[in-house]
């Protein structure tokens, strides 16, 4: 008789269909085949893992068509199954298997939408916090370059191809059919706001000072990264939009501060 | 820093499984509902879900309902899970918490799905001791749940109902004895449900579970499938009955998962078994008075007498609902769930 352990391995592998398979001697179901038992809870794996990733790529699904989906997510949960039961970080690795995929290989834009939802959905659970605004600083000494802390769900990407402007022709239920993905950067800025996430395209400059801000480089590093992108960089315009959007959710005074 | 809830003590009637597409109305509705349970696991980050159940969490009583501890892996539990899950009792102070009879982590893989145990002495030490460190860590009693199965393994040296009464024993946890799955179980392996129900520890059983299942036709093999997906079914009600009249009112929750219909269904679903446990009680005081009766009594003068203390109305409805589901409960189902679809 095999150790618990030993059992509950070579059952989880049957389960995730990976050979050698648990004799069906150790099993009873019956009057019924208990290998034809266990194939239901391989159906059980896969169909709830498959669903868990068709709800976090939705846009991906239709990209590519369902059934192609479901054939890929398979392959993804085989190879790489969870690691833990919270299903809300499963999926992290899927954008990287697209990429692997060879029939994907003239369709990047596959892969690089994955990434865009699955940042969408690392911000719907993570806490929104409150924003502050400008106003509550009008009377404290800042320094010369505070911390300016943002909204933790805030995620940039950057990408070769058009993901957000393909992103958003899929919100409809009927795609138009002039919108096609192209080569051409761009750079998206989303975050959750109180049910929803939402999603900006950002300049070089502004997406520049936005990565070092949330990075914590502090204001001056990040007025410095965006103004070598961009001289003509506004840097009261850019402050107002962070406080505007209900970005910020705190100004500190920088630790090595000289008003420190 | 957690925000302080008054205390809410779940009643011994029906409440519903909370799910994503019922959470808007019930924060704008507020019907009318015993109590609610959620997944541990829906709520361990920090999203949209978990802000409004901090505000449900102040109307309604609530029971925290674990599906990813795997009490049942042999290398023991996930540390890093457990604190999340005491971090979601500490936040929602829920008056119930309950986990799974089951395994589901093994070969560094989570498998989504609750695998049964070989049932031996080897599993029961293990489970005890995973089941006593869960205790500890949350400082309170779990009720642990019975499974639904599909397959069970040839050298268990006890059966499911024999390992959970001896976990109670030696752990002192409380049973949440899921009906359905008693159902799934009892018909999938060909054992007795109700045997099964009779051999529990009844003052262990501190929840009920309702749901529904799927019957799945391969070949020659007719399987049931624990999909919540549907009503409580015939049967499965015929066997809570059996439940209520051995153990008495219980905390009931009706289960839906998949295929999950308008809010006011499971809410429907729950004020069945309330009146079916409302019949049950009172046609066991019926029965407990004319025991008592010293002397009997003359025959009633008309046949309406028994209206004036009869059940009441929806009550009595429950118990015609439960009534000759008995006897649908032996008509063959079929279904088309394919197990390699």
């Amino acid at each position: 008789m095999l150790p618990l352990e030993h059992l509950q391995t070579t059952m989880a592998r049957s389960v995730l269909a990976i050979e050698p398979m648990v004799s069906a001697k150790m099993l009873t179901a019956g009057k019924a085949d208990p290998l034809a038992r266990l194939r239901i809870y391989q159906n059980n794996t896969r169909s709830s893992l498959t669903a868990v990733l068709m709800a976090v790529f939705p846009i991906t699904v239709r990209l590519v068509d369902e059934r192609f989906f479901r054939h890929v997510a398979s392959e993804f949960i085989r190879r790489h199954p969870p690691v833990e039961s919270r299903l809300a970080r499963y999926g992290a690795g899927f954008p990287r298997f697209l990429k692997t995929i060879d029939t994907l290989s003239d369709m990047p834009i596959v892969a690089e939408t994955a990434r865009l939802e699955w940042a969408i959905a690392e911000a719907l659970d993570t806490a929104s916090l409150p924003a502050r605004s400008l106003a509550e600083y009008d009377n404290t000494d800042l320094g010369l370059s505070p911390d300016i802390l943002l909204q933790p769900s805030l995620r940039l990407i950057v990408s070769h191809w058009s993901i957000l402007s393909v992103w958003m022709a899929h919100q409809q239920e009927t795609v138009d059919e002039n919108v096609t993905w192209m080569r051409r950067p761009e750079r998206v800025a989303l975050w959750r706001s109180g049910n929803y996430v939402r999603l900006f395209l950002l300049d070089r400059a502004s997406f520049a000072f936005w990565h070092s801000l949330k990075h914590g480089l502090g204001l001056e590093h990040a007025t410095g990264r965006a103004l070598a992108l961009d001289p003509a960089f506004d840097l009261v315009s850019a402050l107002v939009r962070l406080f505007r959007d209900r970005l910020v959710t705190d100004v500190r005074v920088a630790a090595n501060s000289p008003s420190n | 820093m957690s925000r302080a809830f008054h205390p809410l003590a779940i009643p011994t009637s029906a409440g519903i499984g909370l799910r994503s597409p019922h959470i808007s109305e019930m924060l704008t509705r507020r019907p009318s509902a015993g109590w609610l349970e959620v997944h541990a696991e829906n709520y361990m980050g920090d999203g949209v879900g978990v802000e409004a159940l901090e505000r449900l969490r102040e109307t309604y009583p609530l029971s925290v309902h674990g599906v990813g501890l795997s009490l049942g892996s042999a290398r023991g539990l996930d540390r890093d899970h457990l604190e999340r899950l005491r971090k979601v009792c500490e936040r929602f102070q829920p008056d119930l918490v309950s986990e799974h009879l089951a395994w589901s982590v093994a070969d560094g893989a989570y498998l989504n799905d609750l695998l049964p145990l070989r049932y031996d002495e080897e599993a029961l030490a293990i489970v005890a001791r995973n089941v006593e460190t869960v205790q500890e860590t949350l400082k309170r009693q779990v009720l642990i749940e019975n499974l639904s199965a599909y397959v069970a393994f040839a050298d268990s040296s006890m059966n499911e109902a024999e390992f959970l009464a001896e976990l109670v024993t030696r752990t002192g946890c409380g049973l949440l004895l899921d009906v359905n799955n008693v159902q799934v179980s009892a018909h999938n392996l060909q054992y007795d449900a109700k045997a099964f129900i009779d051999a529990l520890p009844e003052q262990a059983i501190g929840e009920i579970h309702l749901a529904g299942h799927a019957t799945n036709q391969v070949g020659t093999d007719t399987v049931l499938i624990d999909d919540h997906g549907s009503r409580v079914p015939p049967v499965v009600w015929a066997l809570y009955e059996h439940a209520i009249t051995r153990l008495g009112p219980r905390p009931t929750l009706i289960e839906w998962d998949t295929e999950v219909p308008v809010l006011d269904v499971l809410l429907g679903e729950a004020m069945w078994a309330d009146m079916l446990t409302a019949s049950i009680m009172f046609g066991r005081k019926q029965a407990a008075r004319q025991a008592a009766a010293i002397k009997p009594r003359p025959a009633s003068p008309t046949p309406f007498e028994g209206v004036r203390t009869s059940m009441p109305v929806l009550a009595a409805f429950a118990a015609a609902k439960a009534g000759p589901v008995m006897a649908n409960a032996l008509t063959p189902m079929e279904g088309r769930y394919d197990v390699a679809a």
